[in-house]
């Protein structure tokens, strides 16, 4: 199963995975395009908690840099080092270049505005 | 504003960006792509957005002298001159090239974010002076063949001169009058190429095609600021302002110390060309992955000196590098360390020498 069918994105061009116990937090393929050539990603630390909406990373391209929110409240428990050792992979490999993965500290409810896939797709083709 | 190249960028699939009101390329497929592409082989930029301004007249060579620091009367037929346009207390309204076409006719080619403001100051400087000004910037469409094998696809198309660096002539390539200049905004070889607008997209079009077999590629604004950053060659709006004298931003090599003729802000910048500028333009290197940007605080011995003007990658140099303004000071000098504070931290930057990137092929005459 394509990851696309299990995501859930923001209208701020994160997506949301649910694995388990934890969920894998990204950058969805419409913002990997937008950025163009990723140059550098700052990542948390492992066990820092953020609130839904909050600022836990940096993405830069060559012309900018993008404040990364979290989708929903969360504690990190794992940090992708790859790719902020190989910042070129989000933009080779955008499926498998997951950023952060959380636990979920908040309530369901902050999972109402998210979209899936598809409804994301239609946002942002507007 | 459009170009008359606005649609071939679209169908090329370039991503459009407002650039002082023009919609023009960022990239066409990659920043990073594009810009090697300029330092080994051919890159071609539209940049009919840039201001093409004809000063002629009986007065003009005095009349340009009287707005820059540089002295026109020196200019041969032919040659270019990079120049600066002061206000009355040395700050920088504009930088410009100013081409001697001949005897009494004066190219000048501004930014395109400074037209009006380059007019405007122009022609409060007239009075007295037997020279008109012609804004030509709507009519002229102008194309940069830059890089190393730029000099192979003009003989190409048939170009047989041979013109040094920073010279100009009218001539014919295509069968389309043109002015050809071997100037450019990259640091490497070049030419740019000055048409009327009819005429821009037979000649963009045949560069592509003909320009294949030299690897040629369409740039767009984003690798051209990167190549520039590289070059340390200055942005108006970025390292250049109204409050920045030319001897502050390091463009004391372009000016005389011997010219005659009273110009605009002579007083402040020959004080300050025996003294120093309130503050100094440094290159830094990042000593991190970091990335230092545009208004970035600078801060020396934990003190706040400055800010960074320009900053971001050099896809050459596999390293992150910015200029910035500090404090005219004789202790922050090349080698030291600085910090640039990104995102609430400190991040370690050597001061280095400009230009980042030396230029690797000098231009000298083909035999």
């Amino acid at each position: 199963m394509s990851i696309t069918e299990k995501i859930l994105c923001t209208k701020s061009h994160e997506y949301l995975l649910e694995e388990g116990d934890t969920y894998s937090i990204g950058l969805t393929d419409y913002a990997v395009e937008q950025l163009g050539d990723i140059v550098f990603v700052e990542l948390p630390e492992v066990g820092v908690e953020f609130k839904k909406g909050d600022t836990f990373a940096t993405v830069e391209s060559v012309k900018a840099a993008s404040e990364i929110y979290m989708p929903i409240s969360g504690k990190i428990v794992e940090v992708n080092n790859a790719v902020a050792d190989s910042p070129e992979s989000l933009n080779n490999d955008w499926e498998n270049s997951w950023l952060v993965k959380i636990e979920k500290t908040g309530s369901d409810a902050e999972m109402a505005d998210l979209l899936d896939y598809e409804d994301y797709k239609e946002e942002v083709d507007e | 504003m459009e170009t008359y190249l606005h649609d071939k960028h679209v169908a090329l699939g370039a991503k459009m960006v407002d650039f002082a009101g023009w919609s023009m390329p960022v990239q066409y497929t990659s920043i990073i792509e594009e810009h090697k592409n300029v330092r080994e082989n051919i890159g071609l930029f539209d940049v009919s957005h840039m201001g093409e301004v004809f000063v002629v007249g009986k007065d003009s060579m005095e009349f340009l002298n009287k707005l820059v620091p540089q002295d026109i009367s020196k200019l041969t037929d032919g040659k270019a001159v990079y120049c600066q346009l002061p206000n009355r207390n040395g700050g920088l309204i504009d930088d410009l090239i100013i081409y001697k076409l001949k005897e009494q006719t004066y190219l000048v080619i501004c930014n395109a974010s400074r037209v009006d403001e380059d007019i405007n100051w122009m022609a409060l400087n007239q009075r007295g002076y037997n020279v008109n000004l012609d804004n030509q910037s709507h009519n002229l469409s102008l194309i940069a063949v830059q890089g190393p094998k730029a000099i192979d696809l003009m003989h190409k198309l048939g170009y047989t001169q041979n013109q040094d660096s920073f010279t100009i002539i009218e001539s014919k390539l295509l069968n389309i009058p043109m002015y050809i200049s071997r100037t450019g905004y990259t640091g490497e070889d070049g030419f740019e190429l000055l048409v009327i607008n009819e005429y821009a997209e037979y000649l963009w079009d045949t560069l592509l095609e003909k320009g294949k077999e030299f690897n040629a590629m369409p740039i767009g604004l984003g690798a051209r600021d990167t190549l520039r950053l590289e070059a340390a060659l200055p942005l108006y709006g970025n390292d250049l302002d109204e409050n920045t004298t030319p001897v502050e931003a390091g463009l004391s090599w372009s000016i005389p110390k011997d010219k005659f003729q009273d110009y605009n802000g002579k007083k402040v910048i020959e004080e300050q060309l025996e003294n120093g500028g309130r503050k100094k333009l440094i290159g830094l290197k990042m000593l991190d992955k970091s990335i230092a940007r545009h208004e970035y605080e600078v801060y020396f011995k934990g003190e706040k000196v400055g800010h960074v003007t320009s900053g971001g990658v050099s896809p050459m140099l596999n390293a992150n590098i910015a200029m910035a303004y500090v404090k005219n000071s004789k202790e922050i000098c090349t080698d030291c360390v600085v910090q640039v504070m990104i995102r609430e931290k400190l991040h370690d930057a050597q001061v280095v020498k400009r230009p980042f990137v030396q230029k690797r092929n000098r231009v000298h005459k083909e035999k």
